[in-house]
């Protein structure tokens, strides 16, 4: 099959209610910016680590908010902190805040 | 014990406290120092570095020169303390040595008026010079009492809060020596043995109180002076007056080239308790000027630093501009210890974190001289296209490392403390530089060129900002530029001006260019465009004002474009400039003479 460089997720669901919520919602409080992100993906679009890998900072912190975090540390890692997509952010959201809060909300510090 | 009264006990209570907690802290701090720094030290000492610290302690912690060229009236305030305050000291051992012989004990050469035999015939010039020197000490005391109350009159728009210890510390200071005054006039009434001020005020006491009371207020004025001097010394050591004797060691160690680093070390204490708490760093501030934060510059940082309460906020909220650290009087490493602080926050090994980037070289081109443009300048494409045409005037060959999406340079990883994982992408970053063969490094980006410089430690390869390189290019006349008659101002990026010490080489080019005018802030003192990776705290809105408010005095100048060398300041002004903005290469791409015309 050819590869055209994209692919369809597989479909699945989402339980907000069994999902923990908790730090989630801390992130949202230290950075409340967050909530008028409108999943452009002009971060994602821009991003160094993205560019070279299969990183995906929308899909990072679209799973954050929902409460999903399997494997979004080991992402997040990928992140060299470059701060490209805080220049292209429409909403101006303060993506490397973003970056450095999902991490420590998921365990750095 | 010779010239022993009880009133002496707090002075000497307190004496022997501060010293000995002085002499702690120093011990520890210097066994504690790692091993090449201990090296550093021992190199230094029989150098010509000892000679330079004395005089630079002299005339930095006695005469506080650097103070005077912030503000003279702020400069004398400090000097008449501590010159002041040490002469008084000199002067009244040489007296006591003098008058009462070698050997005596401490207090009899601070409390010498009391416990003076008396019986100068023909008046004590010592008198006379001690009061000149009480007198140029109470001046600054009067200063200190009026820099509370109208401190833009000595050059500062604001003055630091001060916690617990300091306002105790400074409360017993500024007793100290109006009850030094009080004690001796009164000591000068009962013995006749002032000078011109103290003698005066004691003649004019004798002539209107009564002999008893004159005694009795006497004794208690010496002992109220004796307890203020031992709170003070009490309090010195845990407040900002600890870098009265900090300052010292911390000169001598710097001379000896030792610095602090990526990680914290012990070397640190001697900066961090250095510090005096002047509030110097604060009007510098943008955070302070543009948006209010009045809580988080150096002189919190530090202090928050030292008392081990230190927050995220405070921490994480400056934008390591540099613009405190030029101004610092004490010549702390204000960014180094912030960079420290972080690591030691967050940093782990991170051994393979960055292992994906093997294998994804998308470099092309080949030449001994390497064109890295940088994140930022690859949002900034005109930036890239004005550097291909100059490259190609010149007839360079140029391996290109990121045109088409490479690594980062590593260094807003390290600003955000993540030193071993930075390290990692520094790495892989240097294997591609000597895998390609390249002799020289060219840059567009000031926060690349900073980390090239400082962390990587490139072999052989001459790193350049693509300012310095044009500059090249056209004195050696591989290219050349038609003059216009546009006028331009320049913008300072704060890594390539304070955090590189570029700033002749743009401004060279631009006089080739056309005609240049600077803002009313320029070169060291220049303003940031508040975009600095280095802040990960304040939101879109206020990097926004921070931006405005620094575009609005470049576009006061007149000038009829705005110009600066690093891709992220243009962004910052291109969001709020009225005039066009360009980088510097795209000046140069513009004007650059077509051979044969």
């Amino acid at each position: 099959m050819p590869q055209f460089g994209f692919s369809i997720s597989k479909p699945r669901a989402i339980n907000l209610d069994t999902n923990d919520q908790v730090p989630a919602e801390r992130l949202l409080q230290e950075v409340p910016e967050l909530k008028t992100c409108i999943a452009c993906g002009g971060c994602t679009a821009t991003c160094t680590a993205g560019n070279l890998t299969d990183f995906n900072f929308r899909k990072m912190h679209t799973l954050v908010r929902r409460g999903e975090y399997r494997e979004v540390y080991e992402q997040m890692d990928k992140c060299m902190l470059c701060g490209k997509c805080r220049l292209v952010c429409p909403r101006g959201i303060n993506t490397r805040a973003v970056v450095i809060k999902i991490k420590r909300v998921l365990g750095d510090y | 014990m010779a010239y022993y009264d009880s009133f002496v006990i707090p002075f000497l209570a307190g004496t022997v406290f501060m010293f000995a907690v002085i002499a702690w802290k120093w011990c520890r701090w210097i066994w504690l120092l790692p091993s090449e720094d201990k090296r550093a030290i021992s190199k230094g000492v029989f150098t010509s570095a000892t000679p330079k610290a004395v005089w630079e302690v002299i005339s930095e912690s006695l005469l506080h020169r650097k103070i005077f060229r912030v503000n003279p009236l702020l400069g004398y305030m400090h000097m008449s303390l501590a010159f002041g305050w040490f002469l008084l000291i000199v002067v009244g051992w040489i007296e006591a040595a003098v008058e009462l012989g070698a050997g005596t004990p401490l207090h009899a050469h601070v409390f010498f008026r009391y416990f003076d035999p008396g019986a100068h015939a023909g008046g004590n010039p010592f008198a006379t010079v001690m009061d000149l020197l009480l007198l140029m000490v109470l001046s600054g005391v009067v200063l200190a009492w009026f820099k509370r109350v109208r401190s833009r009159a000595m050059g500062m728009k604001r003055t630091t809060r001060h916690v617990l210890v300091d306002r105790v510390a400074l409360t017993a200071l500024w007793f100290v020596f109006p009850l030094r005054l009080a004690a001796e006039s009164f000591m000068a009434a009962i013995k006749h043995n002032g000078g011109f001020l103290t003698g005066g005020l004691g003649d004019l006491i004798a002539a209107h109180m009564d002999p008893a009371v004159i005694a009795g207020v006497n004794s208690v004025l010496w002992w109220l002076y004796s307890f203020a001097l031992g709170t003070f010394f009490v309090a010195m050591p845990f407040s900002r007056y600890m870098h009265i004797f900090t300052e010292i060691p911390l000169i001598f160690l710097r001379r000896y080239k030792v610095r602090s680093g990526d990680h914290t070390k012990s070397f640190d204490n001697f900066q961090i308790q250095a510090c005096s708490r002047c509030g110097i760093c604060i009007d510098p501030c943008q955070l302070q000027r543009d948006l209010g934060i009045g809580d988080v510059q150096s002189v919190y940082f530090l202090r928050d630093r030292r008392y081990g309460r230190l927050s995220d906020k405070v921490l994480d909220n400056c934008l390591m501009c540099g613009r405190c650290e030029v101004k610092c009087p004490v010549g702390i490493e204000l960014n180094t210890l912030r960079s420290n602080s972080r690591q030691e926050r967050v940093d782990s090994p991170a051994l393979t974190r960055y292992d994906y980037l093997k294998g994804t070289d998308r470099s092309s081109g080949s030449g001994r001289v390497g064109y890295f443009a940088g994140c930022m300048t690859l949002l900034t494409p005109v930036t890239l296209r004005s550097m291909e045409r100059i490259f190609a005037a010149a007839g360079e060959d140029v391996w290109w490392a990121d045109r088409d999406g490479a690594s980062c340079c590593g260094r807003p990883l390290k600003l955000s403390g993540e030193v071993n994982a930075a390290r990692r992408i520094m790495e892989y970053n240097k294997e591609q530089f000597a895998a390609h063969g390249i002799s020289t490094l060219v840059t567009s980006c000031p926060i690349c060129l900073k980390v090239f410089r400082e962390d990587y430690a490139l072999e052989g390869i001459e790193v350049l900002h693509h300012t310095e390189y044009i500059l090249r290019l056209l004195e050696q006349g591989r290219i050349a530029l038609n003059a216009g008659d546009t006028v331009y101002t320049y913008h300072d990026p704060c890594e390539l001006g304070r955090g590189s010490g570029i700033y002749d080489e743009p401004r060279q080019i631009l006089g080739m260019a056309g005609k240049l005018v600077e803002p009313e802030h320029s070169r060291s003192d220049a303003m940031c465009c508040g975009s600095s990776l280095a802040n990960t705290v304040i939101d879109d809105g206020q990097q926004l004002r921070i931006g405005a408010a620094m575009t609005t005095e470049l576009e006061r100048t007149g000038a009829g474009c705005i110009v600066t060398a690093c891709p992220l300041c243009k962004k910052a002004i291109v969001r709020n400039a009225t005039l066009p903005v360009a980088d510097i290469s795209q000046i140069v791409a513009e004007r650059l003479q077509v051979s044969g015309t």
